[in-house]
Formats: structure tokens, sequence, C-alpha cells
């Protein structure tokens, strides 16, 4: 990744009628980035990257994409290139007349196309199929020709619609690993489009969460885990715990707190979090709480509840604790690595909480539309 | 007998049985009537069974036979063009450009609310020498006499048959253009097409089967057309067909007139195949 901006956006705003699908969208990419733009659906992230793509006019704001403004810029001159959703395979061509398609138009001779069209699908795995037809291709290999005819065009930037979405699992997992290592090989920055919060964390250097049409936070996949700015990020990546709790004293790096159902403690100070209340809203990731049937020594802080349900995932065990004075019971991840299930319903435990991993959400009411 | 109805062999030609029965009966019984009565003579009141292969020699050395057959080729050839052109803007007009597809689809079949003959009719009405379109241009003072070369001519027939025919040809290639997906042309923006070259490149060749029905719906039926050329082709709009009736009705033989019916199928078909290889062809070749 280079220091050099490929993509600046300032204040892009998209309305369809009255709705607002884009509002106010700033963002700056770096050379090489892996972006991801995460959030549910109807959230404006497929819009946002059709406006970069250039299939969607946009009412105000301005797109930068390698230093030239792309105001005026049609979908076509832009350098930019795209994997879609339904992978948009021409069905009346081969797969090596797909992948050369966008290279026809160029200056390229003959021989030099069938070269590139070669070297780009054995990069892609599918060395040798030029001359298999659209309709014989399986969902994976349809993946990989949308992604070798993108990238043999050279793109300064890859825009990317959900393009695993229609893959199953293991198929997918495997393709988040080979999109990152070609993204990385050829440093090309990739700005992908997805719902999948998992897809987003393992393959790129940043994500943004968006909601309703606004950009609510951009950061590393770490930090956001670590750090979400508010609610809605908090609960879109990664399982959360929210307790409400009451400022007792501002620090400058910590707050004092007391925490509903846990009591009082001190925690960190969240950097991204804008507005600080009284009335404060933390969070506990399922993972960080200990459970256990005899009280555990060494936690700030400790609460008796009661096995609510439980629920066996594989890697790990969920347990949700119903605690006295709490609307919501807790949710409890431990991973399985003797293959027992401890407690089951019915049993009264202990969970023992670090005041390191209560992270501050700012107020309470940040669960509606505000920045 | 009901484990062969079972099967799925069994349940699909239970099913198309109606079908090839009532197709049978209708079309291929009489064709071989048809092929029998042209390998037979009429004498003046009967019909003389001994085989022979005089009336196709008289069918091939007969310059009007070969004249009228080259004629409604050409006139089947023209109208199915102009109808193709003319239809291809319509249907890509309701496929892409509009949101009221059902009202469109509606109005485009209006034409057939009246009878194919009164339309044909209303032509001769509209194109005759005191007709609607000569009276507005007199009276508009563009013209001072009646313009006599709209009517009873090959031109009456192609533009009689091509309005007659656009339904036919709007349906088929809106749907062909209704099937693709829409991301696949932008795709191909995406890979540096402009409108044009996308068009060429991508939606015209995923239109090539559209296209080839509505020439083979238009075409084929085109060339036997007689009630048309007989309203308002006049003498040089004669076709083929008027031919076959003639011997069928006023010459009284029908020998001939199967032999005709025969060699008409048989060009309609070669060309029709002919063009369905050609066109397919020349799609495989864009790229």
């Amino acid at each position: 990744m280079s220091e050099q901006n490929i993509i600046e956006i300032q204040g892009v705003e998209k309305r369809f009628g009255s709705f607002v699908a884009v509002s106010d969208l700033n963002l700056t990419l770096k050379e090489g980035e892996f972006f991801s733009l995460l959030g549910p659906s109807g959230c404006g992230k497929t819009t946002a990257l059709r406006i970069i793509a250039g299939f969607q006019d946009h009412e105000e704001g301005e797109i930068r994409i390698d230093g030239r403004t792309m105001g005026e810029v049609p979908a076509n001159k832009r350098p930019t290139n795209m994997v879609f959703q339904s992978y948009a395979i021409f069905p009346h061509l081969n797969v090596g007349d797909n992948v050369g398609f966008g290279l026809r138009k160029t200056k390229f001779s003959r021989k030099e196309i069938k070269e590139r069209v070669a070297e780009a699908l054995e990069m892609v795995e599918l060395g040798g199929l030029q001359d298999r037809k659209a309709n014989e291709l399986s969902g994976g290999q349809r993946q990989r020709v949308a992604l070798a005819r993108a990238l043999v065009m050279r793109p300064k930037v890859l825009l990317l619609d959900e393009p695993l979405s229609a893959l199953d699992k293991n198929l997918r997992e495997a393709m988040q690993l080979e999109m990152r290592r070609l993204q990385q090989k050829l440093g090309i920055t990739f700005v992908m489009v997805t719902h999948d919060q998992y897809e987003a964390m393992t393959m790129s250097d940043r994500i943004g969460v968006m909601f309703a049409g606004q950009l609510k936070q951009v950061d590393k996949p770490e930090v956001l885990y670590s750090q979400p700015c508010n609610r809605e990020v908090a609960s879109f990546i990664g399982g959360m715990n929210f307790l409400d709790a009451e400022v007792t004293a501002e620090n400058a790096e910590t707050l004092e707190v007391n925490v509903k159902g846990l009591g009082k403690m001190e925690i960190g100070v969240n950097p991204n979090v804008q507005v600080h209340d009284k009335e404060l809203l933390v969070g506990v990731r399922p993972e960080q709480l200990e459970i256990s049937a005899e009280k555990p020594d060494g936690y700030d802080a400790l609460v008796q509840g009661e096995v609510s349900d439980v629920a066996f995932y594989g890697e790990s065990v969920h347990y949700y604790v119903r605690v006295d004075g709490l609307k919501d019971s807790i949710a409890v991840a431990v991973p399985n690595y003797f293959h027992t299930v401890d407690h089951t319903r019915g049993d009264t435990v202990w969970l023992g909480v670090q005041s390191a991993s209560v992270i501050d959400l700012g107020k309470r009411e940040s669960l509606g539309g505000d920045k | 007998m009901a484990r062969v109805l079972r099967s799925e062999t069994g349940k699909g030609l239970a099913l198309s049985a109606p079908a090839t029965l009532y197709v049978g009966l209708l079309v291929a019984v009489p064709l071989c009537i048809l092929v029998a009565y042209s390998f037979w003579t009429q004498t003046y009141v009967e019909i003389d069974r001994t085989l022979t292969w005089a009336n196709y020699q008289e069918a091939f050395t007969d310059p009007l036979v070969r004249h009228l057959m080259i004629r409604s080729v050409a006139i089947a050839g023209a109208v199915t063009l102009a109808t193709v052109c003319l239809a291809y803007p319509i249907a890509y007009f309701i496929a892409f450009r509009t949101q009221k597809k059902t009202l469109w689809l509606l109005l485009i079949t209006i034409p057939f609310w009246s009878s194919y003959l009164l339309r044909v009719f209303s032509w001769k009405l509209i194109l005759g020498f005191n007709g609607v379109l000569n009276s507005a241009l007199i009276s508009l003072g563009l013209i001072q006499e009646p313009l006599t070369f709209l009517l009873y001519n090959e031109f009456a027939v192609v533009l009689t048959l091509a309005h007659a025919w656009a339904p036919f040809a709007i349906l088929p290639i809106y749907v062909s253009l209704q099937k693709i997906d829409r991301s696949v042309l932008e795709a191909a923006t995406d890979l540096g097409c402009n409108k044009l070259e996308r068009f060429v490149r991508v939606t015209l060749p995923l239109t090539v089967p559209g296209v080839i029905a509505a020439c083979l719906i238009i075409f084929i039926p085109t060339v036997g057309d007689y009630v048309t050329p007989a309203l308002v082709g006049g003498s040089q709009g004669k076709m083929v067909a008027n031919l076959i009736q003639v011997q069928f009705g006023a010459a009284n033989n029908w020998p001939l007139g199967a032999t005709l019916s025969l060699l008409a199928m048989l060009s309609v078909g070669c060309v029709a195949i002919l063009f369905v290889v050609v066109v397919t062809a020349l799609g495989r070749r864009i790229r």
C-alpha cells in the first residue's frame, strides 16, 4: 500500500425521490488498499459503489480517481472495472472472448490480447479454459471469469459488488483468501461491497460501515472490533452484550462508571465515540467473559446468574445467562478446547468481567439516525 | 398400458397426442394429397391419375412462374426487412425505455381487434386515387393531381403487409430484449464500450434468436399471401399465391396448382434455412 490517494470522495449525496440513498459520503482510499463497504441490505453501499463506477449519477459532491475529477466522465471511460454480483458473464461468448472483451477495444494486437487473456486466466486458475462456453461454467468458475475479465483491463481500482455471495461457504472462504492474495500481488486498489462481516474482516485493510446511507465508521477491522463508534456498528460486527451504565466521574483517558448488573469500574475512553453522556452505553464481547460454576478469582466484576440457553457452534459454545436486574440475558462464548459443554440450562453460574474488556459506546440514544 | 402412461416418455406422448393427431390429420394428410395431385394431370373434366413429371416441367419452363416466384420471395423479403427494422426500435423502447410495458404491448395488438381483410381494405381507402392521402395532399395544396404510384403496385403490398405483421415482429424481439440481464449491459459499458458498441457487441447478438423468429414468422406466411396482392397489388403486385389460386379456381388445373404450391413451399423452406444458417453464423462472429 502506498501513500498515494487513489480515490477521493467528498460530500457525495444521492437521492431517489425523497429517499436519501447515500448521504454526505466522504472517503479517501490509498493506492493498493483493500477496502470494504459493509452494511445491511438497503444501506446504500451498492449505490455508493455504482456512483464510483459511474453507473449512478449523484446530486452533490465530487469524486476524484487517480487525481482526475470524475464528474462528467462516463462509466466506460473511468479507470475502474467491476465484478458484478451476478457476474454478468456474456452468455453468447466463450470464456476467452469474455475475458478479452474489453481488450478488443484497445490498441492491442490479436496476439497480445490472446496472451493477456491466457495470463489472466492462469492468474485465476482457469488456465486453458478459453474455449469453454459461458453456460458450461460452475458458479465458482463464473466468479473467476468475472474477476479475470475485470483484472485483465489493469484498472486503477477494482470494484466488487458482493462478489462471493452466490458461492457456497467452503468455496467462499477459499476465494476470500485467494482474492486477498491476488490483490496483494497485483497492488490494485479493491473496493468491495459486502453484507458479510467475516468476509469484510478477513479480506480488508480497512472497512467502512454504512447504515441508512451514512458512513458511520471507517477503520481497520481490529479497531472496528475493539472500538466501535456506536451501538449500530458494535452490533453489526461480531456479537456484543449491551449494558446500560452511569458515568460517575470523567477523566482524560478513563471513565468511572457504574454498570447495571456488573457494578462500579473504571473503563477506557473510546476515541471513536463523539459524544459522552452521563447515561452511557457499554458493551462486552461474549468471548471476553469468563463463565464458571465456582466463583472465579482475579476479575474486576463478578455477577451470578442462571443459564437460560445453550447453543453449540462446534468451534465454540454459547451460553445465555439470565442476571437479576438485566432485561436481556448475557451471551458468553467459550472456545471448545476440551470438547465439553460444561453448563446446562438452569445451572447457576458466575460471570467474570475484566474492566479492560468493557467497551465505551457513547451515549445511549445512539441507536437512531444521528452521526 | 397404465405403466406406459406413468413413465416420462409415456406422459410426453400422451400430452402431445392431441396436437400430433390434429396436425397429422389437417396438415400431413392434405400435404400428401397435394404431393399426389402434383404428379397427376387434369383433363377437361376429370383427373388423369397416371404419374408424370409434366407439371414440374411446365412450372420450371414457364417464365411467368419463375417471375412470380422471384417476385414473391423479393416482396416477402422486403416486407420482412422493413418490418423487423421498424419493429426493433419499438421493441427496444418497450423493453428498456418505458415502465408502462403492458400498456404498450396492448396498444401494439390493437390492429388485431379488426379483421385482416378490413385492415387491407383500409389501406386501399388511404392510398387510393380518391383516397385519404391524396385528398389530404390536394386540399393542403401540396399536389394538383392525385398521386397514382401509391396503390396497385409492389410498394402498396409491402406497406400493407409490413403494417399487418408488425406485432409479430415486435413481440419476439421484445421478449429476447427483455430476457437480457441488465448487468451484462453494464458490464459491456464497464469494459469500455460506448452505447453503439454495446448494442452491436452485446444487445444485438443476444437478440439474434428473437430476430430470426420474427423474420421467419413474417417471411413464411408473406410469401404465400394472396389477399393483400389481390386487393392492393394491381397487376405488378401479383404474387405466386395469386397464380396458385387461379389454378385451383378459374383455370381449373388442380395438379398444376398443387405443383406450384409445393415448389413455393420448397423455395420458402430453402430461403428460410439459408437465412437461419447465415444469420446464426454472423451472430457468432461478433465478439
